[in-house]
């Protein structure tokens, strides 16, 4: 009976459906694409009422937090949609660079709504309103000054961006996938295709919290580079580490079903070695105990990426596709 | 981790083995061609390398107006058989851990020489970005002093390349010589190239800017550390070339290598890091030959390197052709549709990268493509990156249809060793 109850418990695995594509869409992506949309709308509202930087900053905490909950999704309307809502890493300091020419030199761009989606990504979205909120360089602007109207600039391009995002996940590429294998269906071929497709996501997105999120400011023993943390400045960097493993929780049971003990199991390992991390922004990493500590946190991302491969990927004989970060 | 590839149901698998099985076409057969193609790219390579190596030593033995010319179209000729060998990249380790020390971008250049004040000095992310080591015969480099009196090709490999741990201290390649040959392009997305007198080599009193012996070491000991390191490459797919072997030892492995490194390139590295990122930053300074004004010629070469990789065929820059039998053949045989879908894909992307490459060379430069709000550049660069992208899902299915999975999951860490995943 034991044997049976396995062979049950693996049974929806055995066949990728369109069902499974379409429960992780409608029950998982849609309602967090939402989600996200109302974050930011309630963030531009806030920024409304008043610009300044500690009254924007709780909005600005709470809709960085509704975006994690897709920023690992890269197809589709996010294909080119997440690199203007969220532009990181910055290798050469392109964001500091550009909002430092717009405020000095006033640029009007900055003051108009309807014109900003013709700005460089690098002043754009989340990791601009990051440096203007939290970067004493900047955020010490008063309510008349013109970095108060560059933020509310920001958030209505941002709030834009993101209905804009909601909308075409819903109404187009909800149907894309879910529709696989239809004959006018130029971008998946069959249901499999739709499915490896959302795989693939998934594992790609904790392939670049674990190298990226967390390598990057890790740097090596010798030199390590807390300056290179995302949103360091705002204390997020843990966070984000976090929420970006839940989503991929979520998507994995979305995708295959509540039986996923291994990834679960693997999931509180990642919650355990998150809650002995001294500093959520990963500023002291020169001290080799806090150091290891992250080390720690990053093989445990890496193992639930196993343990979502041994689950989900090897019962199915499916491995990733080529993702977005694929080169350098 | 590795770059992994989309696989396939078991069912799939042994019914393209089956088919593949009757083949005409041996999988030997199309890795030979794979690695003759990859002998003669490199071999190409490092021959226009020398004749940049020739000219260099004629720039600095005396500088003139035609001598920098003739150095710079040396460059430029270097780049076509080099563009086109990109595409051996991703799916050779040999090449990869390789490729940094040669084609390295972006580069922060005021490591190595003057630049202008719009240029700004060190950053959060490179304390050495405005280092300027032309200038300073004594460095100081993450708080060790450095003597850098004489420029060898010892020192900008040992301690300049990558100093500090930071990737774009990029002391060392074709961008490090396109910068001393071209200087910074200061034209914004307007139009020109860098401008870089000949005198920035002349000697006594005609020297401009200051320190041209030091830059003219700088060049020559840059140039002579690309020839030799593309002699090393070339060595590794002559025949028995540890590069050229490892991709015949099995031809699983082969064709896998083949597929990751045509799909690596076209999406994650080229669509994605080269071309729809610096077109979304709109920063002129963000194109892969910023300096020569050289990166539509840059991304054309890599897509057609890209196409022959498929289809198995290179003309060489003596016009002589080296062909035979291609992946092309192999996945027709196996799947005739998916082919034509994979030929006509590709065939999209060069016609898309022939349309940015006209404009360029009419005049249209790809830096004043990267403009904000010009639409007419945005569509000529996303007809490219489109083009890569769509390619890339039909190469995916070439892994699918060529029952490749197995070997997919070979390369995978935690389906080899699961335990190892919960030490």
């Amino acid at each position: 009976m034991k044997h049976l109850a396995v062979l049950i418990a693996l049974a929806p695995l055995s066949l990728p459906a369109s069902a499974d594509t379409a429960r992780a869409v409608n029950d998982l992506i849609l309602p967090s694409f939402e989600n996200f949309a109302q974050g930011a709308q309630v963030l531009h509202q806030t920024a409304l009422a008043d610009c300044r930087s500690d009254a924007v900053a709780p909005a600005y905490q709470a809709a960085f937090d509704t975006w994690m909950g897709v920023s690992g999704l890269r197809i589709g309307p996010s294909e080119t949609g997440a690199l203007s809502i969220a532009f990181w890493p910055d290798d050469r300091g392109f964001t500091q660079r550009t909002l430092a020419r717009l405020i000095d030199t006033e640029d009007p761009t900055g003051l108009d709504p309807s014109e900003y989606h013709e700005m460089s990504i690098a002043a754009r979205g989340l990791f601009a309103l990051d440096m203007l909120l939290y970067d004493p360089a900047f955020n010490t602007y008063g309510a008349g000054d013109y970095t108060c109207g560059l933020v509310q600039t920001i958030t209505a391009d941002l709030d834009r961006q993101a209905d804009a995002l909601s909308t075409s996940w819903a109404e187009d590429y909800a149907e894309v996938l879910i529709g696989a294998g239809a004959p006018d269906n130029t971008i998946y071929l069959s249901s499999d295709e739709a499915f490896r497709a959302l795989y693939t996501q998934l594992l790609s997105g904790l392939e670049f919290t674990a190298d990226t999120r967390l390598g990057r400011p890790m740097g090596t023993f010798e030199r390590p580079r807390p300056k290179l943390a995302e949103a360091w400045r705002s204390d997020r960097s843990l966070g984000n580490v976090l929420i970006s493993a839940q989503a991929a929780q979520g998507l994995a049971h979305a995708l295959a079903g509540p039986e996923l003990p291994q990834t679960d199991a693997a999931f509180s390992q990642v919650m355990l070695a998150a809650d002995r991390v001294s500093d959520p922004s990963f500023q002291d990493l020169d001290d080799p105990q806090a150091r290891l500590r992250v080390e720690v946190l990053q093989q445990r991302v890496r193992a639930l990426y196993g343990a979502i491969e041994i689950e989900i990927g090897a019962p199915l004989g499916i491995t990733p596709g080529f993702n977005s970060q694929d080169g350098d | 981790m590795t770059h992994h590839i989309l696989a396939t149901s078991a069912l799939a698998l042994s019914f393209g083995l089956a088919t593949a099985a009757g083949a005409d076409v041996s999988k030997t057969e199309v890795l030979t061609t794979y690695v003759d193609i990859a002998a003669a790219k490199y071999d190409d390579s490092l021959t226009t390398a020398k004749t940049l190596q020739a000219a260099v030593n004629n720039l600095i033995d005396a500088p003139s107006e035609e001598t920098l010319s003739a150095a710079r179209s040396a460059w430029l000729d270097a780049r076509v058989p080099y563009q086109q060998s990109e595409v051996y990249r991703f799916g050779n380790p040999i090449v990869d851990d390789w490729e940094g020390m040669v084609n390295a971008w972006p580069l922060d250049e005021g490591l190595i020489d003057y630049v202008d004040a719009s240029y700004g000095g060190p950053t959060d992310a490179n304390e050495l970005a405005a280092l300027n080591v032309i200038a300073n015969p004594s460095l100081s480099i993450a708080g060790k002093s450095i003597d850098a009196t004489s420029i060898t090709p010892e020192l900008i490999s040992d301690t300049l390349n990558e100093a500090d741990g930071i990737e774009t201290n990029v002391a060392r390649g074709y961008h490090a010589i396109e910068f001393l040959l071209w200087g910074q392009d200061l034209n914004g997305t307007g139009p020109g190239a860098g401008e870089r007198p000949y005198t920035d080599f002349a000697t006594g009193d005609d020297c401009t800017n200051g320190n041209c012996d030091r830059r003219a070491d700088y060049l020559r000991a840059a140039t002579d550390l690309l020839v030799s390191d593309l002699e090393y490459m070339a060595a590794q797919w002559a025949p028995n070339g540890a590069a050229r072997d490892t991709v015949l030892t099995s031809e699983g492995a082969g064709l896998v290598a083949i597929l990751t490194g045509m799909g690596s390139l076209s999406y994650g590295e080229q669509a994605g890091e080269r071309m729809r990122l610096g077109l979304m930053l709109n920063d002129p300074e963000e194109e892969h030959d910023c300096f020569s004004d050289n990166t539509h010629n840059s991304h054309y070469y890599d897509a057609l390197g890209i196409q022959s990789a498929y289809l198995g065929r290179y003309v060489r820059p003596d016009g002589s052709v080296i062909e035979g039998p291609s992946l092309a053949d192999l996945t027709a045989e196996v799947d005739p549709a998916l082919d034509a879908e994979m030929q006509s894909k590709l065939e999209a992307t060069m016609s898309a990268m022939s349309d940015l490459k006209a404009a360029a060379d009419g005049g249209f430069s790809y830096d004043m493509m990267l403009e904000q709000g010009n639409a007419e550049g945005e569509a000529l660069v996303m007809g490219g990156v489109n083009g890569l992208i769509d390619q890339t899902r039909t190469i995916e299915r070439i892994v699918v249809a060529l029952g490749l999975d197995q070997i997919a999951f070979e390369g995978s860490d935690s389906l080899d060793q699961p335990e190892a995943v919960f030490e």
